[in-house]
């Protein structure tokens, strides 16, 4: 059962991904992601992570996804032609050295392949997890892991400030 | 240790300090605020090999003093920043704020001892300078360097996170000694997946110093940002940077040296072969000087690529001496094309310094001396800096490696002397530039360290 669970959800995440890779419309694209983000949320639910698998529905799924799409709507290109709401999302790619670019991911494919076809794994830890990990993380991060934590926070303050800067308009009459 | 919580407080008070009505009191506050960091550092000094929290962080008197060089060139380069406060629309608060966590992260990425610490010091250093690079919002190259250095870099986390993860899946650890014992192991010297991971964790850190051939980033954003916060990145960035790739490779995985040292051997010939060679054919001084970091991230590697027992001391002083001429240099530069700039843009080509010496001496000799330090020439810091990393690349017996070396420094001097000659023997109409004392007092200081260390390296070993 777990097996049949486990090559379902993988091959949702790969041939979505592939999708991606090959479609030509934007808004497409955008859906072959959410179809791999699942996928993927699915197979850490699998591995016993379900803290991570909810935040990847929570992040990646409902923020990040929703952004793009956003980004999307509001990057459209000035299209005068009468039938411009309804042409779909053309992906313009003005560079077309394929070669190189499949030679590199072939290549790169290659190595990963070798790396984890050689690779010994083993497992650590317990290996039926039956509990949640929810309360185990939130002691850690506020006991050892509470440096980085309030670090983070930095982080985010740093980011905040320069988006904000970023954004601000000094120049209104331009 | 302390620095950090100090900074991370003070960087939130500079924000209110903007606040006030004048302007006038951030940059004094900003300098006190270094200043007591920079004393609260040396509060763990000669207390041993410590570790915080939980094993996360730790503190050596080698780490301290990558943080003291850190905040030193942080407190020299903020000392410059005097003028930004005349522009109406400048958000001095906000740049001094950013400058400080930044430095929060620059410690974090020196003295960490667990993964995490390293990725989050390492996210604060980077967004920091994305921020930094595009803050002159009104030139279309700073934007531009802003959104090609946000791109390449947010790539570069990418990898550099994938292989934290597959060094966790190797080695089941996320701390050096963790690793390290894993490394010691039989089945670990020969785990492909912890070399994957070495890889790709080692690509992400090289971007970060901008080592070829992942410098692609660097002449753009060097040349796009404004030049204070190119003083900025290439000294403060570089020293934590290598202090962080020292540590890692040090610490954790001595036990293969075999396997990375080729690896990381290529990549400091390629760095040193492009770095000198493509800044020859420059026009731009503020170029030239982006390509010379190249080239200095390059004789850093070298040091790294040896491992001795010499090596944190000989990347220790190099950062110094390359740290303090950078600052100087970037001083005078600023102020040069500040005074010729063409339709309102600051003007940063050779030409600017044509016949500084006459009117400007002070400029024109602090400027020499940095240009000297850079090239290697004897009686400056850079020299010894230099001697120090080719003794260590010799103990190892990496003759090849210094034979390439040597011969691009030889041609270093021909594109750092071009500024010297412009400044000295070519005609120009370059008026009395007045100097701020601040200002003065600053390219006095770093002119007068690399002189000091430059007579006396061996002061230097005496305060370690």
């Amino acid at each position: 059962m777990e097996q049949v669970a486990f090559y379902g959800f993988s091959a949702l995440a790969i041939i979505s991904a592939l999708f991606i890779l090959l479609t030509r419309n934007l808004m497409y694209a955008a859906f072959g992601l959410f179809l791999a983000l699942v996928g993927v949320a699915a197979l850490y639910v699998l591995a016993g992570a379900d803290f991570l698998a909810i935040t990847q529905l929570l992040v990646y799924v409902g923020g990040i996804l929703v952004l793009l799409i956003f980004g999307i709507m509001l990057t459209r290109p000035a299209d005068e032609r009468p039938d411009a709401a309804t042409r779909p999302n053309r992906i313009e790619v003005v560079n077309h050295r394929r070669f190189w670019g499949i030679l590199v991911a072939v290549v790169l494919f290659g190595v990963f392949l070798y790396t984890i076809l050689a690779a010994n794994f083993t497992l650590i830890g317990d290996v039926l997890i039956s509990r949640s990990t929810i309360r185990t993380l939130g002691v850690e991060l506020m006991t050892s892991h509470l440096l980085p934590f309030e670090i983070a926070g930095i982080l985010l303050l740093v980011a905040l400030i320069g988006a904000a800067y970023l954004a601000m308009n000094r120049n209104p009459s331009a | 240790m302390y620095p950090i919580i100090l900074l991370s407080v003070l960087g939130i008070v500079v924000l209110f300090l903007g606040f006030m009505k004048s302007k006038n009191i951030l940059l004094p506050a900003t300098l006190l605020f270094l200043a007591l960091a920079l004393g609260s550092n040396f509060i763990d000094w000669n207390q041993g090999p410590l570790l915080y929290f939980y094993g996360m962080f730790s503190v050596t008197n080698l780490t301290l003093a990558f943080n003291a060089i850190v905040l030193i060139s942080a407190f020299l380069i903020v000392a410059m920043t005097r003028g930004f406060q005349d522009d109406e629309e400048a958000q001095p608060a906000e740049y001094y704020g950013i400058m400080l966590f930044s430095l929060v992260g620059a410690i974090m990425i020196i003295g960490y001892e667990h993964l995490i610490i390293f990725f989050v010091g390492i996210e604060i250093l980077s967004v920091a300078m994305y921020i930094l690079t595009g803050s002159d919002k009104r030139n279309l190259r700073s934007n531009e360097a802003s959104l090609k250095y946000f791109l390449m870099g947010a790539f570069a986390t990418g990898i550099m996170l994938f292989g934290i993860a597959l060094l966790y899946g190797a080695t089941g650890a996320f701390s050096l000694t963790g690793i390290r014992g894993f490394v010691s192991t039989a089945a670990g010297a020969q785990s492909y997946i912890l070399y994957a991971g070495l890889l790709l964790l080692l690509i992400g850190m090289l971007f970060k110093v901008s080592a070829a051939p992942f410098h692609f980033w660097t002449p753009d954003v060097y040349d796009g940002a404004p030049s204070i916060f190119t003083t900025f990145m290439s000294t403060i960035v570089k020293t934590a940077g290598f202090a962080a790739i020292f540590r890692l490779l040090s610490h954790s995985f001595a036990g293969i040296y075999d396997f990375w040292y080729i690896t990381l051997a290529v990549i400091t010939v390629l760095t040193l072969f492009v770095g000198n060679v493509v800044a020859v054919y420059q026009d731009s001084f503020k170029r030239m000087m982006a390509y010379s970091s190249i080239s200095h991230a390059g004789y850093l590697l070298i040091a790294l690529t040896a491992l001795t027992a010499q090596t944190e001391r000989s990347i220790l002083f190099y950062s110094m001496a390359y740290s303090v001429a950078t600052i100087s240099a970037f001083g005078v530069l600023m102020l040069i094309a500040k005074e010729k700039s063409l339709d309102g843009r600051p003007n940063e080509s050779y030409d600017a310094f044509n016949g500084l010496a006459k009117q400007n001496p002070l400029l024109a000799f602090v400027l020499t001396v940095s240009m000297l330090s850079l090239a290697g020439i004897p009686l400056t810091a850079g020299f010894w800096g230099k001697f120090f990393v080719f003794s260590s690349a010799a103990d190892r017996g990496l003759i090849w490696m210094l034979v390439v070396a040597v011969l691009m420094s030889a041609v270093g001097i021909y594109y750092y002397f071009r500024v010297v000659i412009a400044s000295y023997m070519k005609e120009g109409n370059t008026g009395k530039i007045r100097v701020a004392p601040f200002y003065q007092i600053v390219l006095v200081a770093a002119t007068v360290i690399t002189i000091l260390f430059g007579l006396a390296p061996g002061f230097f070993e005496q305060l370690l």
